[in-house]
């Protein structure tokens, strides 16, 4: 017993290092790459002197590194949200959306664009924010409600997918009725990017990632007792009910966020709970939660890396460059899986 | 379990109430804001109202424009004042490093020979119309810096940027606006789309010969296309009536909404838009889709159709007109040959706005069987020349 | 306040929904009991097992564990109390087999679930129990059914319970772990006092391993008492409806249905020699008269079951004259005899001569109901 033990800590060891390891890489990375070229002796003055050419300096403090801080914090949401869905609905490819939150978040966001932008003729970006935010809040409410009534939880992703339906229908009779110039933009919105982040933003992702996140792994017992099926859960004392609304609010909050500052960011909250799963060997969240935030940091650290080096000055959104690279990696995993 | 409920609308209610802020300011236009200044005079302008320069000793102006936004251009040679009002912001001359996005100012720009003023380009090189924003950007002496809304900052910060001109389409992406001026470099929107007044879009020409420098050079070039105006102010205005319009690919027809800058033009000529009270006046955009039977029903009595090519392209005959919907066939100025098409550029080339109103006027008036080109617009020709005239 | 009974229910209604399925339930159990629910399929036996485990809510009426409800009683109360094994099949992702049995601990450690060292003791201890340590490290998707089900009871004993019940545990196993299970939850009631409530479908289980049977059918409870009681042939057969068979209490085993017909067939046996050919017969659906067997003899017990008519003699008596010319008599009627038995003693000399007197009247003389 005392080896197979020491086996499975050498292994989570070992995920731990290489994660710490790419995260600290790609952060060096996402520091020194970019448009302008700005030397190692150059980021070293700037970041722990604070001097430096002035273009250069903004350039770090005021372009890189909030993009950088938002990744961290945002990849680490949603792959924490992407956990706590499969966790609960006992289904892999469950994702942070499949709760219809980024239907409910275009359709607040594009109820604003229209009403206020056409007003006004200009909005703030704080209101876009509140307004996804809400948006998500909102579809998240619903799902709840229904949630009260339901008995079976696989029910729960017919909810969430009908009212991700509802709401892109509501979205494209308003597109049908606006003004063009209106709601241009919502496409690009809804392609998700990181660019433009300010360090007021990182303020407000962090103080409600982090907690949310903090809350999260204090929840590891009960997480861990529901991945014997609700039955088992509520006999070992759970309750069930306030656990349910429990991991709603909590995965919305984070995904919330995200689509909030980022606008809808695909496929990470799927891929990387699998990917940290199948490399640690284990589900206990005690485990993996800490390493599913870590992962999902590494991993956006990775795609907004590419989305804005490689055909600079266009950016790819980094919904593209996630899936892109995502899908053959989970797919490279499923086969090895198998073969074994 | 209710007072979680509670809990959580109250966050979000909190959370929209601290965020949102539209940041339309309201415009209160104090007469001197600036103390250590006096006031000397402003620049005339005769058609745009969508922004006001005042001039003060020593050859500071303070621009105004309509957005509320203000800015103070301070000569090369000149200090920058200490005691400037918050809502100010400074633009130091020389100003040559402009992030230009707003296409229509391009075009000013060319027309001025600033075209140095500007490093930096929202649009790639391929997309211009206007040949010497093209070279400038093929030989590199302008950059392409990214979309609109997605820019590359670290590209624009390292050109020492130090104006950014974009069009209203920021208003949709307000976190780049904010982004910039974070990052110190000052916004300027062009609001010259909301110029009721074709020529009011054309004196925006003063704005940027003022902040390239060139006031004269802008103002003699405004006054040449405000006396083709002037000249038709004498005439009579005619009662022939125009429909100026597209055929969409869903088959719809897209005309501009009555009041727009385009139907004024036509008014000016001494025209009728064939419109009386089309779209809503205060809705942004300036075109209305109405569907073919609609648009028939209006506009088949239309004395003169000037067909939009600048969106599908341009067309060759009559016929291939008709051939986008045959109800087309019955139009009064199908039937009497006096369908023209617009050359490509009409209506972008914002320094040529008065011939172009003079051009209209001469189709207008002009009964010459033979005048089939002029400066802006060609007469769609008619490939079956034994087609009667029928005159209704 | 009942002072001897440690589980015992009042009045308790269950059902779905606010609609009462079984009302007015009474229990009562002492510590250590085995008590064992049987009844038709959808009579409501799951319905009272969730209703004790607190899944779903009872109607009205109480449950006391050691007399107090446990209406009253926390989720962490409960989880000490009370372990389940449930039927529903699990689909765990990664976890090993001794991941499983650990969150039975789950009530007992701290914030966020760590296994204190003695925690992993009584998880060592519940696995040894079942003998399933050997699997520890094991996958738990990739065991079999059986291994599963004994996972899932360690995992409920290492709940540390007073009281643990099981919905069907012996559905998908085959009697070699049927029997290994029922054991063990014999050895925890004897040995650790943990009082047991199951439902089975087994009869002959339930019969001997419980100590109290309840029979679900209906609105109310029908029977509750010891398996001596309840394992009778008219109230099993009332209970399970058995048109079509027949239960044996004394084997604890059902019979198929009793051929129909008028008798042509005349079978002699005794000692356990007629057992196959009366099945046989039942088989072909061939009815058929026996004899003459006497009252404690094993084929009596079947023949009961399965004859058309028995003719018997009383238990430790040779076999009368009486009965013997009253077989005979009924014998004429059937053409055909089958005799099983090769040896004859004191007790049954005369079926020796009931033969020769088939054979005599020239019946068709077959060696096994698998010629006819």
């Amino acid at each position: 017993m005392k080896e197979n033990n020491d086996k499975n800590y050498i292994r989570y060891i070992i995920t731990l290092t290489v994660l710490i390891i790419l995260f600290a890489v790609l952060i060096l990375l996402n520091i020194k790459l970019g448009s302008v070229d700005v030397s190692v002796k150059d980021i070293i003055d700037i970041l722990f002197h604070r001097r430096g050419n002035e273009t250069n300096y903004n350039i770090l403090w005021k372009v890189r590194l909030p993009r950088i801080m938002a990744s961290i914090i945002l990849g680490g949401a949603l792959a924490l949200s992407g956990f706590l869905l499969q966790t609960f609905f006992n289904n892999p490819i469950a994702g942070p959306y499949v709760l219809g939150i980024s239907s409910g978040s275009k359709m607040m966001v594009a109820l604003v664009m229209i009403t206020i932008l056409s007003r006004y003729h200009s909005v703030s970006s704080a209101s876009l924010i509140a307004a996804a935010f809400a948006g998500a809040i909102l579809s998240m409410g619903f799902v709840l409600i229904i949630s009260r009534r339901v008995q079976s939880v696989s029910m729960l992703i017919v909810c969430g997918v009908m009212i991700g339906y509802i709401c892109s229908a509501i979205t494209d009779i308003m597109i049908t009725f606006a003004d063009d110039a209106n709601i241009v933009n919502l496409h690009n919105w809804s392609l998700g990017s990181f660019s433009g982040t300010s360090w007021r933003d990182v303020g407000v992702m962090a103080s409600v990632v982090l907690p949310t996140s903090l809350i999260v792994f204090l929840m590891s017992k009960p997480i861990g007792a529901y991945q014997l099926g609700e039955g088992y859960a509520k006999n070992m004392g759970v309750n069930i009910k306030l656990f349910r609304i429990m991991l709603v609010l909590l995965s919305s909050f984070l995904c919330a966020c995200v689509t909030a500052f980022a606008g809808p960011i695909s496929f990470v909250g799927i891929a990387v709970p699998h990917l940290v799963k199948s490399f640690l060997r284990t589900s206990k969240p005690l485990i993996a939660t800490p390493l599913c935030f870590l992962g999902g940091s590494v991993f956006c650290l990775g795609c907004d890396l590419i989305a804005r080096t490689l055909f600079a000055p266009v950016e790819l959104s980094v919904s593209t460059v996630s899936s892109i690279f995502g899908v053959p990696i989970v797919i490279y995993i499923m086969l090895r899986k198998r073969v074994q | 379990m209710i007072k979680k409920r509670c809990l959580l609308i109250a966050i979000v209610i909190i959370a929209i109430l601290l965020f949102s802020g539209c940041s339309h300011d309201m415009d209160k236009s104090k007469k001197s804001v600036i103390n250590q200044l006096n006031l000397q005079g402003n620049m005339e302008l005769k058609y745009a109202r969508n922004f006001n320069v005042d001039y003060y000793r020593g050859g500071y102006s303070l621009i105004s424009i309509s957005d509320g936004s203000k800015y103070l251009v301070v000569p090369e040679d000149q200090d920058i004042p200490t005691d400037i009002d918050e809502d100010i912001t400074v633009l130091k001359q020389p100003i040559n490093n402009i992030y230009l996005v707003a296409t229509s100012a391009m075009c000013l720009f060319d027309a001025l020979d600033s075209l140095d003023a500007i490093s930096l380009s929202g649009t790639k090189a391929e997309d211009w119309y206007i040949e010497n924003a093209r070279t400038a950007m093929e030989s590199s002496n302008i950059i392409y810096a990214g979309k609109y809304n997605i820019p590359d900052y670290e590209l624009i910060m390292s050109n020492n940027c130090n104006l950014a001109i974009e069009s209203t389409m920021i208003n949709h992406t307000p976190e780049v606006k904010d982004k910039l001026k974070e990052l110190g470099i000052p916004v300027l929107i062009d609001q010259s789309s909301y110029e009721s007044h074709p020529l009011g879009r054309t004196e925006w020409i003063k704005l940027y010969g003022l902040l390239t420098g060139k006031e004269s050079e802008a103002k003699q070039l405004f006054d040449e296309q405000s006396n083709y105006i002037d000249k038709l102010k004498g005439q009579e205005k005619t009662d022939k009536t125009v429909a100026f319009f597209y055929i969409s690919s869903s088959g719809n027809a897209i005309a501009r909404k009555s009041g727009d800058y385009v139907t004024r033009m036509i008014e000016l000529a001494g025209g009728n838009y064939i419109f009386d009270h089309l779209g809503n006046p205060e809705s942004a955009t300036s075109t209305v889709t109405l569907e073919m039977e609609e648009f028939y029903a209006t506009a088949k009595n239309a004395d003169f159709i000037i067909y939009n090519s600048t969106i599908d392209g341009e067309l060759s005959s009559i016929e291939e007109l008709v051939g986008k919907n045959s109800l087309l066939k019955d139009f009064k100025a199908v039937q009497n040959n006096n369908v023209w098409c617009t050359s490509k550029n009409m209506f972008q080339e914002t320094t040529q706005f008065g011939l172009m109103i003079s051009d209209i006027g001469r189709m207008l008036t002009d009964d010459d069987r033979n005048l089939t080109e002029l400066n802006f617009m060609y007469k769609l020709p008619s490939v079956d020349e034994e087609k009667p005239n029928e005159r209704k | 306040m009942n002072t001897k009974y440690f589980f015992n229910t009042k009045k308790l209604t269950v059902g779905y929904n606010g609609k009462p399925l079984i009302k007015d339930i009474e229990i009562n159990l002492k510590k250590g009991q085995i008590l064992t629910l049987i009844g038709p399929n959808g009579s409501g036996k799951s319905t009272i097992l969730k209703s004790i485990t607190k899944h779903l809510k009872s109607i009205c009426g109480t449950i006391y564990i050691d007399n107090k409800s446990i209406e009253n009683m926390s989720n962490k109360d409960m989880a000490q109390k009370v372990a389940v094994v449930l039927t529903d099949r699990l689909k765990t992702e990664l976890m090993t087999c001794k991941d499983v049995v650990a969150t039975g601990r789950y009530p007992y450690t701290g914030m966020l679930g760590i296994l204190s060292k003695e925690d992993n003791i009584q998880v060592r201890n519940a696995m040894e129990l079942v003998n399933t340590w050997e699997l520890r490290n094991r996958d738990f998707t990739e065991i079999s059914d059986g291994q599963r089900q004994r996972i899932l009871l360690a995992r409920a004993i290492c709940q540390n319970p007073e009281i643990i019940v099981l919905d069907e545990p012996t559905s998908f196993l085959d009697i070699h772990y049927e029997l290994e299970l029922l054991n063990i939850l014999r050895t925890l009631a004897e040995e650790r006092g943990i009082t047991v409530i199951m439902s089975l479908h087994e009869l002959d289980m339930a019969q001997k391993v419980s100590d109290l049977v309840m029979c679900v059918k209906g609105e109310y409870i029908t029977h509750i008492g010891t398996p001596k009681e309840i394992f009778q042939k008219e109230l099993i057969s009332k209970l399970y409806d058995l048109s079509n068979g027949s239960y044996n209490p004394l084997f604890g085993s059902f019979e198929m249905e009793r051929p129909k017909g008028v008798p042509k067939v005349f079978v002699i046996a005794e000692d356990g020699t007629g057992i196959a050919e009366y099945r046989t017969l039942q088989k072909k659906r061939i009815p058929f008269v026996t004899g003459i067997l006497h009252k404690n003899d094993i084929d009596y017990q079947l023949a009961q079951d399965l004859a058309s008519e028995v003719f018997f003699e009383k238990s430790f008596e040779p076999i009368s004259e009486e009965t013997f010319q009253s077989t005979l008599k009924r014998m004429q009627s059937c053409p055909i005899v089958i005799n099983c038995l090769e040896t004859y003693g004191e007790l049954n000399i005369k079926n020796k001569a009931l033969y020769e007197m088939a054979l005599r009247q020239g019946k068709k003389n077959l060696e096994s109901a698998t010629m006819l």
